[in-house]
């Protein structure tokens, strides 16, 4: 008999945990899948393609994973990641035409970016802690304001004449291998033959790199320090964080400063990758990073939710989007696919209530 | 004593009729500085172009009153406008008369219209996916949908007269010479055409008529009733015996239909079928009528007379930007702060919380 129990009790045991992964099983299913019917799709290539489509969605879902487990909602991450690259990619012309060298003028642009970004998740956070206006209509709000400031500042055109240097950095590897031969750090070669350069390995894109080096310190501040035990108690419940002596307006306040601050980084990585700076960059990117964030285990009642999730959410969109192009299926198919992945991912939240991990 | 009690009376006079006299506000701002802005042909224009976003206002009405929300509508919009105009085009091209393909082309449209409604009542009502997130997953589905049936591109080679109908105008004024309804006053001279009046756009005057039919419906009948009780309080409307999963299910085909109108309208409008871009922010601008126009978005609260309103007051903002020939792109900053500032006040004068139906 105890062994029949014990049995059962593993049995269940990886029913449970099949359940609380299935995000991840999906991801692997979806790459298995991919890998059959498409052509070269487990090629290093094509798997650090993946990573780079998987940007703008994991960039933005990592604010969005912040503002959800407030149980919040900011809808004003697509236009803030094009309002992002518009300032991003202004400044570096604007800076360019003052003299400054590529050099200079690309991370000087992007620290502007980085500040005017926390102007429109300060007011979105001021609106919602203070003022009390419901998050999903704070942040509508400043999706049309950001969207109209946007088209007004790149004048309705995408803007171009940036330096060539953002190009680089935004299309670089941190390492190219020609194997047995060569080993280079952050340069192309420059002079290898033709069959040297077909043989060539490029080794992690640098965005890729500068992203995840982001994700993994935000990911500690969600985890591991009290402003991450905050934002849980937060979205766990107002009235007992208000009452165990948390600054509930100004935490708030920080949480929606950082979902732009992200959008706007994404936004500078768009112009880096397409040296260009455009008002409706991030225009389909909100519905991706609130599905991101879902698929990952938050709850949209807050109080639940991790980076690790959002990584993986990012990642099943990504990969979906890479494998329909793979498989030369539009990829605007794609919008069917997530709308119903997301509205699954709440059902299963949903009905199984004893899946969703609690918050970390 | 007694002047703190008028003052709070003013107070609340004008937190309950801002939207209007914002609206009066504008028309008077807009005639003083912009030429040709106070002139029947634009007013005409304001309306004409109003038509689509009154239509999406009018269903997300009824869903903000329950308490819920259609994120869907625009793409909603967008996808009926695609189907209907392909179904057109393909008739046509099969041989069949331009009325024929008008009159199929529009009824498959708001067949196929009923369906994102139903999926998303069904979640809602049944599935108890909260409105927000059903509505999200249909803005996804159906723009997919759109992008994917029409490939990307604008669809052409619709019946000619289906622009025609759709620009049309009751009556037709050529002064001192001729009035006519319906068409234009035959033998025209070329000098004529200039003098020619064309009196309320057809598709205004339909979408009136939609109009009038909804707000009796939400007004005068149970319907409407019921829709104020779920928004009110969910478990008291289950506990007096409403049905409220199949009512909620109503509520959102209704929203979807009324898409669906609009996605039609704005075919007839421009004679082309175009899917719906994620920029063009419809949904936007049919919440911000609605919420403008007093209705809560906890529900039980909201007119479609506000919505009107709030929708007319977007558009006149709209086109007195356009004729005062500033960006058009200030009508999305604009919108934003009006939105947020009508939650705004109405955090500020809780005595508006009590103006029900």
């Amino acid at each position: 008999m105890p062994e029949t129990v014990l049995a059962a009790r593993r049995r269940s045991a990886t029913v449970l945990w099949m359940g609380r992964n299935w995000a991840l099983l999906f991801l692997l299913l979806e790459v298995a899948f991919f890998s059959i019917l498409g052509s070269r799709f487990q090629s290093l290539e094509n798997l650090q393609n993946i990573f780079v489509a998987c940007l703008p969605v994991l960039i933005l879902g990592m604010g969005q994973t912040f503002v959800i487990i407030t149980g919040g909602i900011d809808l004003s991450v697509g236009f803030v990641m094009g309002f992002g690259a518009v300032i991003c990619a202004k400044f570096m012309v604007i800076l360019q035409a003052a003299g400054l060298p590529p050099s200079a003028s690309i991370p000087l642009a992007a620290v502007i970016c980085l500040v005017v970004g926390v102007i429109p998740g300060f007011v979105n956070g001021t609106l919602v802690a203070r003022l009390k206006v419901p998050p999903f209509l704070a942040t509508f709000g400043m999706y049309g304001i950001a969207y109209g400031v946007s088209e007004i500042v790149s004048e309705n055109t995408p803007i171009s004449g940036l330096p060539a240097l953002a190009g680089v950095i935004g299309n670089e590897y941190i390492f190219y291998i020609i194997p047995r031969k060569l080993f280079s750090f952050l340069v192309r070669p420059g002079n290898a033959s033709p069959e040297d350069m077909r043989a060539m390995l490029s080794i992690i894109p640098t965005i890729v790199a500068i992203a995840f080096i982001f994700v993994i310190v935000f990911a500690f501040i969600l985890r591991r320090t009290r402003f991450g035990q905050h934002t849980y108690a937060i979205g766990g419940n107002m009235d007992a964080a208000t009452r165990s002596g948390i600054n509930v307006p100004r935490h708030l306040t920080w949480v929606y400063v950082i979902s732009s601050c992200f959008a706007s980084l994404s936004g500078i990585m768009y112009a880096l990758k397409y040296v260009t700076g455009r008002a409706d960059a991030g225009s389909a990117r909100m519905l991706d990073s609130v599905v991101a964030v879902v698929i990952g285990g938050a709850s949209l009642y807050g109080g639940t939710g991790n980076v690790k999730g959002t990584i993986v959410g990012a990642l099943i969109i990504a990969t979906l989007e890479t494998g329909m192009v793979n498989l030369g299926v539009p990829s605007h198919n794609r919008y069917i696919a997530i709308g119903m992945i997301l509205v699954l991912a709440v059902l299963i939240d949903q009905f199984f209530p004893e899946l969703v991990g609690k918050g970390e | 004593m007694q002047d703190q009690a008028v003052g709070r009376k003013i107070f609340a006079f004008l937190g309950e009729k801002w939207a209007s006299i914002f609206l009066v506000v504008l028309l008077v701002v807009f005639s003083l500085v912009a030429r040709n802005f106070f002139a029947v042909k634009n007013f005409s224009n304001i309306l004409y172009f109003a038509t689509t976003y009154l239509l999406l206002a009018a269903g997300e009405t009824f869903v903000i009153v329950t308490g819920g929300i259609d994120l869907s509508v625009g793409f909603v919009m967008g996808f009926v406008g695609v189907v209907s105009s392909i179904v057109m085009r393909d008739m046509l091209a099969a041989g069949n008369s331009q009325t024929v393909c008008m009159l199929v082309g529009t009824l498959v449209g708001l067949a196929v219209g009923v369906l994102p409604g139903l999926v998303n009542g069904y979640l809602v009502a049944r599935l108890r996916v909260p409105p927000f997130i059903a509505t999200l997953g249909m803005y996804g589905v159906a723009n997919g949908l759109a992008l994917n049936l029409s490939e990307g591109f604008p669809i052409y080679f619709l019946p000619t007269r289906v622009q025609e109908i759709g620009n049309s105008f009751i009556a037709y004024l050529l002064p001192g010479k001729a009035f006519t309804f319906f068409e234009r006053p035959p033998n025209l001279q070329p000098g004529d055409l200039r003098n020619l009046i064309g009196i309320i756009p057809g598709t205004v005057l339909v979408v009136a008529v939609i109009l009038l039919l909804s707000i009796f419906l939400l007004r005068r009948t149970k319907f409407g009733q019921h829709t104020y009780a779920i928004g009110g309080s969910k478990d008291a409307a289950i506990r007096s015996g409403i049905n409220v999963p199949r009512h909620l299910m109503g509520i959102y085909v209704l929203s979807s239909v009324f898409a669906s109108f609009a996605g039609i309208i704005y075919v007839f409008r421009i004679g082309v079928g175009n899917f719906t871009t994620f920029s063009s922010s419809f949904e936007l601008f049919a919440i911000a009528g609605v919420v403008i126009g007093g209705a809560s978005l906890m529900g039980g609260r909201g007119t479609l007379g506000g919505a009107i309103i709030g929708v007319l007051i977007l558009n006149t903002l709209e086109n007195g930007l356009n004729i005062t020939g500033i960006p058009a792109f200030y009508r999305y900053i604009a919108t934003g702060l009006i939105l947020i500032a009508a939650v705004v006040i109405d955090q500020l004068t809780p005595e508006r919380r009590s103006t029900g139906a």
